[in-house]
């Protein structure tokens, strides 16, 4: 033990009211009870489905999503930071360590600066650098560390691929020299052919910068090669929480298990043989009561409906949140 | 003077095996769009046919012209769209082929358009209208594809609604397409593209916005539609799984060339161009969880840029020579039914 | 066959294209675009044609377009079209006949005109003339033409015998003027209020589209019958001519402000604005960097669509006299006279003006919709 936490979670909730009327508000919690640890130097995986409450959280971490209940500690080695108490002068510290790497390559670089303006943004805004030359000696740093050259500098959005406007957008994260980035379905938009090669660029600098990743995603099979730990949500409750190995191994909820199966083979010889998985996401307005995933489950029993399951240890770091997982997967 | 006589041989034999007549035959399809950077080719030299009850997986990823052939099976693409004179795509329907690439009326088209084949789209929310019930929508077009009474093509709606596992479906079929979840309005979808019971389904990333276990419902009801109507469905999408799990054929697509075409088995397990093979090893396997990621060099062209001679040759690891930037490889039959447009197979060996 | 070094050159001059692709900014993109639509261009053509007509008015027509240059022997009369040959042969220099009156006993004292056609009065080019003040500040005396004697008028004279050439060119100039001065007006209070509006959202938002609201629904006319009535004779026609404007403009920026505000509050949920707050961008730097870039290209083609709306809207309230009056000079003002028979029926020239104005008001959507089309990256540009 004695391996550092950089992010400490712990019954991290956000509810946001939806509804115009200023008697007729209901609440929507997208994050529930939300307990978990994430290493320094680790690629930490989150995986779910829609409604999970997957980004909410990594936006929550961010502070771009408000905390509404629960404690999130942020500790490295020169600072520690209360996120749910975070001030303006710490908060614009916490920006320089903390970055994201969006989803949509096409939206999320601004179409009317060239790259070069774009990677600067950050080191401008949080005054980083003190003169042009130091910001383009940066820009060029990383750019170069993402494998874009000088010629790409000078040219806009519109001129890049998919796989190229995801390098940048990375290299806008990587600016500010973060210790934490939240990769939020990263690759998720890009083609399979340059999927692995952003994954393999964002190991590499892992490895160079010392970097701790969050990583956001719905495919698993990417989640398996490139994290080392993975945490599962359904309806913003996180359900199961492992090292990447022994839960790809023995997966011990039901629902890891059939997302598991859900996953379509290579293989043409292997059809029929998965077990699916019945009926939809629960609106997360109108939540199921007791376990959220017994409208779904194939072995849910009585106390599944009333009770909520909490996440305990079934062995070493792997957790699991379900009444029954001794008896079915143990 | 032996390798042509073997290839010749072979050639014949392909032939006999899709002389029956297919539903669809598609024959050097090119199309090029007339767009502000110039004239840009989408599809190049494309080949296919399909048989009735067949799966065809179409795989590509961005750039690869796979919608846009799709589109020019229904002739919808748009006006700036420019076909060559060899392009040809017919049908054959039960009143006998069809010149699709000629059909200009209305009239003519509907018999493409919904009437003998029917196309669902990646965004369900996109073929509905929004603000008007699904019902309204699935009513007009049965009835503009036959003579039935509204009555009857609510029956038949309702009907369809059920079986493709929409619970409640004389309530649902009242509902606004934003009252469904992704997942049903899929299935929604479906149920509409089926109602004219086409005979071929096109079906574009119908299950790339679903959520997984969702997918894995939808891909089921489709497998067990084709059984039941006996449709041919052109299954376009990026995911080789879907493909393994869907499909009984399997044609692959890079910059609007078919690189390689043959039974899913074959082509999944036994590659043979470069870019299918490149593509196979750059997906993360569940089976595998040691093995590298490994993607396939370089960038896809821009559209503006297109390489002479093969279109893979900027990006290919097993490039055969100089013949590989300067000549377009044709299309080989290495196997009665596998071909690959690839110089590495040229020679007749494999 | 080309040789190796002319397919080099080629080669050379495509990765050259395909570089200033790469690097164009939006704005240069927009450009390439437009000048691709032939219609576009040859409206921006004939409006920066009409432009500068009107700014170098005074320079390029022979006469005051006030009562002080009238002619007077020449009421209600024809358009002078200059010749090159007659009868007694062909000149370089074009010229006109001059007309004669006589009154005698012989024509029972009425005034008869003839035409004598061996008396030729040449067409003289920069002459000096009456003075005048080019955009209002730089003073001159040279005209682009003249005549030796007498008077030209080429689009004929009204019914006080002012040169409706000369009356045309000022018009188009007054116009213009009103036209920006207008949409100057509506476009400041249209950024601020649909600015604030469309990235502040929320409360503020409601409130100030209901402002936006009650002013859009102002009536027009009603509004300048009561300006009109209030104005006090006392002021100047300069005086009235600025204050039109400024009310042209404080009723017309709703629907500017609309369209901004829409626009911000679909660019404000864009991802990229989203990481620019996450390094904790302020307010100020997202709307300069980010939000005003963004949306420029629309407002422009919002500008020039909107200037067509105030140059009729003032033609339509000069025209019924509530809008500018004698000795300003628009189309409206022009026309105020055209409304008798005897107009309709004999001085038909009084119509020349409607067609320049036709053709600046066309021009001015041409321009707008071609710049449209060139901004918005899904229109269908058919070749």
């Amino acid at each position: 033990m004695g391996e550092k936490m950089l992010i400490t979670a712990r019954g991290l909730s956000v509810s946001y009211r939806i509804g115009k009327g200023l008697f007729t508000q209901t609440s929507l919690k997208a994050v529930d009870n939300v307990s978990l640890n994430i290493r320094k130097g680790s690629f930490f995986g989150l995986v779910g489905e829609s409604g999970s409450g997957k980004t909410t959280l990594g936006r929550a971490l961010l502070r771009a999503a408000p905390i509404s209940d629960g404690s999130a500690i942020y500790q490295d080695d020169e600072v520690e930071y209360d996120l749910t108490r975070i001030e303006k002068a710490e908060l614009e510290d916490y920006r320089r360590r903390a970055q994201l790497i969006f989803q949509d390559p096409y939206a999320a670089l601004s179409p009317r600066m060239t790259v070069r303006d774009i990677i600067a943004e950050p080191l401008e805004v949080m005054k980083i650098t003190s003169s042009r030359e130091e910001t383009d000696a940066r820009v060029r740093e990383i750019a170069a560390k993402c494998r874009l050259n000088l010629e790409h500098l000078r040219r806009f959005p519109h001129a890049f691929s998919g796989g190229q406007r995801q390098r940048i957008s990375i290299a806008r994260a990587l600016v500010s020299h973060p210790q934490f980035i939240i990769a939020d379905e990263a690759v998720a938009a890009l083609d399979v052919s340059i999927q692995a090669d952003v994954l393999n660029l964002l190991k590499q600098l892992q490895a160079e910068m010392g970097l701790t990743f969050m990583f956001i995603s719905h495919d698993l099979s990417v989640v398996a090669h490139t994290c080392d730990h993975v945490a599962v949500m359904y309806l913003g409750r996180l359900v199961e929480i492992a090292p990447t190995r022994k839960l790809f191994a023995a997966p011990k909820h039901p629902y890891t298990k059939a997302l598991f199966s859900a996953i379509p083979s290579l293989n043409p010889d292997e059809r029929g043989t998965a077990q699916k998985l019945e009926g939809e996401i629960p609106s997360p307005t109108n939540q199921p009561p007791g376990c959220k995933f017994h409208t779904r489950c194939p072995h849910a029993v009585d106390i599944c409906k009333s009770d909520e399951p909490k996440l305990e240890v079934a062995d070493g770091e792997h957790e699991v949140a379900c009444h029954r997982w001794k008896e079915l997967f143990a | 003077m032996v390798s042509v006589m073997l290839r010749t041989r072979i050639r014949i034999s392909a032939g006999k095996v899709t002389v029956m007549s297919a539903l669809i035959d598609v024959r050097n399809l090119t199309l090029k769009f007339h767009t502000d950077e110039g004239l840009i080719t989408a599809v190049d030299n494309v080949s296919f046919s399909l048989n009735r009850g067949e799966v065809m997986g179409l795989v590509g990823e961005s750039g690869s012209g796979k919608s846009v052939t799709a589109k020019s099976l229904m002739h919808l693409n748009p006006s700036n769209a420019v076909y060559t004179g060899e392009s040809q795509i017919t049908l054959n329907t039960d009143a006998g082929p069809v010149d699709v690439l000629s059909l200009n009326r209305p009239a003519d088209l509907k018999v493409v358009r919904g009437g003998a084949v029917s196309m669902i789209f990646q965004e369900p929310m996109a073929s509905f209208a929004p603000s008007i019930s699904i019902g309204k929508q699935m009513i007009e077009q049965l009835q503009l594809h036959s003579d039935m009474s509204t009555q009857q093509a609510r029956e038949i709606s309702i009907e369809m609604l059920d079986r493709v596992g929409i619970s409640d479906p004389s309530r649902r079929i009242d509902q606004y397409a934003f009252e469904l979840s992704g997942g049903m309005r899929q299935r929604a979808m479906i149920a509409m593209a089926l109602s004219t019971k086409p005979k071929l389904l096109i079906a574009d990333e119908p299950t790339t916005a679903l959520d997984v276990t969702i997918q894995a419902q939808v891909l089921d009801l489709m497998k067990d539609l084709v059984k039941e109507f006996n449709m041919a469905i052109i299954f376009i999408t990026h995911d080789l799984g879907v493909v393994a799990q869907t499909a009984d054929k399997v044609s692959v697509m890079y910059l609007g060339r078919v690189v390689e075409e043959g039974p899913v088995r074959e082509v999944i397990n036994k590659p043979k161009h470069p870019y299918t093979r490149g593509l196979l090893a750059a997906l993360p396997r569940l089976d595998d969880l040691d093995a590298p990621l490994t993607p396939v060099p370089g960038d896809i062209p821009s559209p503006l840029e297109r390489p002479d001679g093969c279109v893979f040759s900027t990006r290919c690891t097993e490039i055969a020579g100089e013949i590989c930037s300067s000549r377009i490889p044709l299309e080989e039959w290495i196997d009665p039914s596998h071909r690959v447009a690839c110089h590495l197979y040229q020679k007749g060996g494999a | 066959m080309t040789t190796k070094a002319e397919n080099s050159d080629l080669a050379l001059n495509d990765q050259k294209a395909k570089e200033a692709y790469f690097t164009a900014s939006q704005r240069q993109l927009v450009w390439a675009r437009f000048k691709k639509q032939r219609a576009a261009m040859v409206a921006a053509s004939v409006l920066i044609f009409l432009i500068l007509a009107g700014i170098f008015a005074p320079f390029l027509s022979p006469y005051d377009p006030t009562i002080a240059g009238r002619n007077k022997d020449y009421l209600n009369g024809a358009p002078n079209i200059p010749m090159f040959c007659d009868k007694n042969g062909c000149s370089f220099r074009p010229f006109l006949h001059t007309i004669e009156r006589e009154r005698s006993l012989k024509t029972n004292f009425r005034w008869v005109e003839t035409v004598n056609e061996d008396k030729r009065r040449y067409v003289e080019f920069i002459v000096e003339g009456s003075e005048y003040k080019l955009l209002g500040f730089i003073p001159g005396n040279t005209h682009l033409f003249g005549i030796s004697e007498g008077f030209i008028h080429l689009f004929g004279t009204d019914a006080s015998g002012k040169d409706i050439y000369s009356r045309t060119l000022h018009a188009i100039w007054t116009s213009l003027q009103v036209g920006t001065i207008g949409v100057f007006i509506a476009f400041v209070l249209a950024l601020v209020i649909g600015g604030v509006s469309g990235y502040y959202g929320g409360w503020i938002d409601s409130i100030l589209q209901m402002i936006t609201d009650a002013v859009r629904t102002v009536p027009a006319i009603p509004l300048f019958m009561a300006i009109a009535a209030f104005i006090p004779q006392t002021w100047t026609a300069e005086m009235r001519f600025f204050f039109i404007s400024l009310i042209l403009g404080l009723i017309g920026w709703p629907t500017l402000a609309r369209r901004v505000r829409t626009h911000l509050l679909t660019e404000r949920n864009q991802e990229y604005v989203l990481a620019a707050q996450l390094c904790g961008a302020s307010s100020s730097h997202v709307i300069r960097r980010h939000l005003l870039p963004s949306f420029t290209s629309y407002i422009i083609v919002d500008l020039v669509i909107s200037f067509p709306y105030m140059v009729l809207s003032e033609t339509a309230l000069s025209f019924i006299g509530l809008g500018l009056k004698d000795p300003v000079n628009s189309l409206g003002v022009m026309l105020q006279n055209v409304t008798s028979a005897d107009v309709l029926l004999n001085y038909q020239w009084y119509f020349i003006p409607v067609i320049f104005f036709i053709a600046l008001v066309m021009a001015f959507v041409f321009v707008g919709d071609g710049l449209r089309d060139a901004a918005d990256p899904y229109s269908d540009i058919s070749r």
